[in-house]
């Protein structure tokens, strides 16, 4: 990424940033896989038939350690879920603060934005009666 | 417990087929979930983008840990993605099932017009060193000369596309602008403002079809703002996750996402991605897609069907 005139500082520290956003990816997917296996595991031992088509149950984030400790399928899996979800906003923050370490305030500033379009999704679907 | 197995397998074969043709899976899992086992189509959705997001962050990994993608310019595009991804996921409580699955229904037509016209990449072997998180794209591992062509040939999104690279900008050239500060080496990312709208789009799109959108990324990247194709796959890859996560919560605060369906589908579409990546040096291309075309064409007019309440 280097080889221009200038400063770039954003630029020239893109690789460092890329390669601790990849490992959080990496294993950040490599542990959602895991909980998703494990709810995946308890579903078949509690033969549970997902395509029965009957009410499965509601997302409710403060439950999900409880359902955990008492190693309810459901618990994993929507820990699983969640995680996926956090792991793209979590590249984002952690780009967002490399980029400003190294003095990239619009790439900074761009990575906020992007986790505002994020959160304003949250709201917007809790706005809407979610 | 037989249908938990069964999506699985289902899952598997998405992620072996998208892997193997360089698609996200979100076009085969959507279909699968609906026509094969019945789900209403937002629910098929849901889960669809949920698989997107780990193949997506599974694939991003591998990218970024090689530095093939450009992650300032793809930090700057899902600003746009997903605030496309952010009103889609909203539009999409508003449109009926008959009207998503019109949509769905021209989406397959597209891509499987894209697949049809697209040229074939010479035979190159591959090796056979693949880490253990796959991309979707089957083509990493080719060596750099030939990865540009290869991908060319195997990804769907960029369909009949040549990589025109413009040339990287002179060293003696006037301070950077911002744009300049997004290009990488050897490139020169032009035309910002269409790459907005076409990523804007492109994120509407993914919110309301359940796909990843790099259908409409990286045409855009590639031909319009002038990234090389294998930067603009491996950037797109890395965009869809933030892209799909702005519309999956919606669809998961608004309790469309059924966790009994999602877990054994992501898991299916994991494991098949990371097995079509190892054995797409042994898979000759060129019937997979035309098999795939047919299985696209049917797929889409089943879905037309029932848009049209047939």
């Amino acid at each position: 990424m280097s080889g221009s005139a200038g400063r770039r500082p954003g630029v020239d520290a893109a690789p460092g940033i890329e390669t601790v956003v990849a490992r959080l990816l990496t294993v950040g997917t490599y542990l959602a896989i895991g909980l998703v296996l494990v709810g995946v595991v308890g579903m078949l031992r509690d033969g549970i038939a997902p395509l029965d088509h009957v009410a499965f149950p509601p997302f409710d984030l403060r439950q999900i350690p409880a359902e955990m400790l008492a190693l309810e399928p459901a618990g994993f899996l929507w820990a699983g879920i969640v995680l996926v979800m956090c792991l793209p906003i979590g590249r984002v923050i952690v780009a967002g603060f490399g980029f400003l370490r190294v003095g990239d305030r619009r790439l900074a500033l761009v990575s906020a934005g992007v986790v505002l379009v994020v959160f304003a999704s949250i709201a917007a679907a809790i706005g809407l009666g979610g | 417990m037989t249908a938990g197995l069964v999506l699985i397998v289902g899952g598997a074969a998405a992620g072996v087929f998208g892997s193997l043709l360089g698609l996200g899976g979100g076009v085969l899992i959507v279909p699968l979930l609906t026509l094969g086992f019945g789900l209403p189509l937002r629910e098929a959705v849901a889960v669809s983008l949920v698989s997107v997001i780990v193949t997506s962050s599974a694939s991003a990994g591998v990218y970024l840990q090689r530095h093939v993608a450009n992650l300032r310019l793809g930090m700057v595009l899902e600003l746009f993605t997903a605030t496309g991804a952010l009103v889609g996921g909203l539009v999409a409580f508003m449109l009926s099932e008959r009207v998503l699955a019109g949509l769905f229904a021209a989406l397959l037509t597209w891509v499987a017009i894209s697949m049809i016209r697209r040229k074939d990449p010479p035979s190159v072997p591959v090796a056979q060193t693949r880490t253990p998180v796959a991309p979707p794209e089957p083509d990493l591992e080719r060596p750099e000369p030939e990865l540009e062509a290869a991908t060319a040939g195997t990804l769907a999104e960029g369909a009949g596309v040549a990589a025109p690279a413009a040339p990287a900008p002179d060293a003696a050239a006037p301070p950077p602008s911002f744009a300049d500060s997004l290009s990488g080496p050897g490139y020169h990312v032009g035309r910002f403002p269409l790459g907005i709208v076409g990523s804007l789009f492109a994120g509407l799109v993914s919110a309301l079809l359940g796909v990843g959108g790099g259908i409409v990324k990286v045409p855009v990247m590639n031909l319009v703002m002038g990234v090389p194709l294998k930067v603009s796959t491996a950037t797109s890859n890395v965009m869809i996750g933030i892209t799909a996560t702005s519309s999956a919560v919606i669809y998961l605060l608004r309790g469309e996402i059924d966790p009994y369906v999602t877990g054994p589908t992501v898991l299916g579409v994991f494991v098949g991605a990371s097995f079509g990546s190892r054995i797409a040096g042994r898979v000759d291309a060129r019937v997979l897609r035309w098999l795939f075309v047919v299985v696209l064409i049917y797929t889409a007019f089943e879905m037309a069907r029932k848009a049209l309440g047939l």
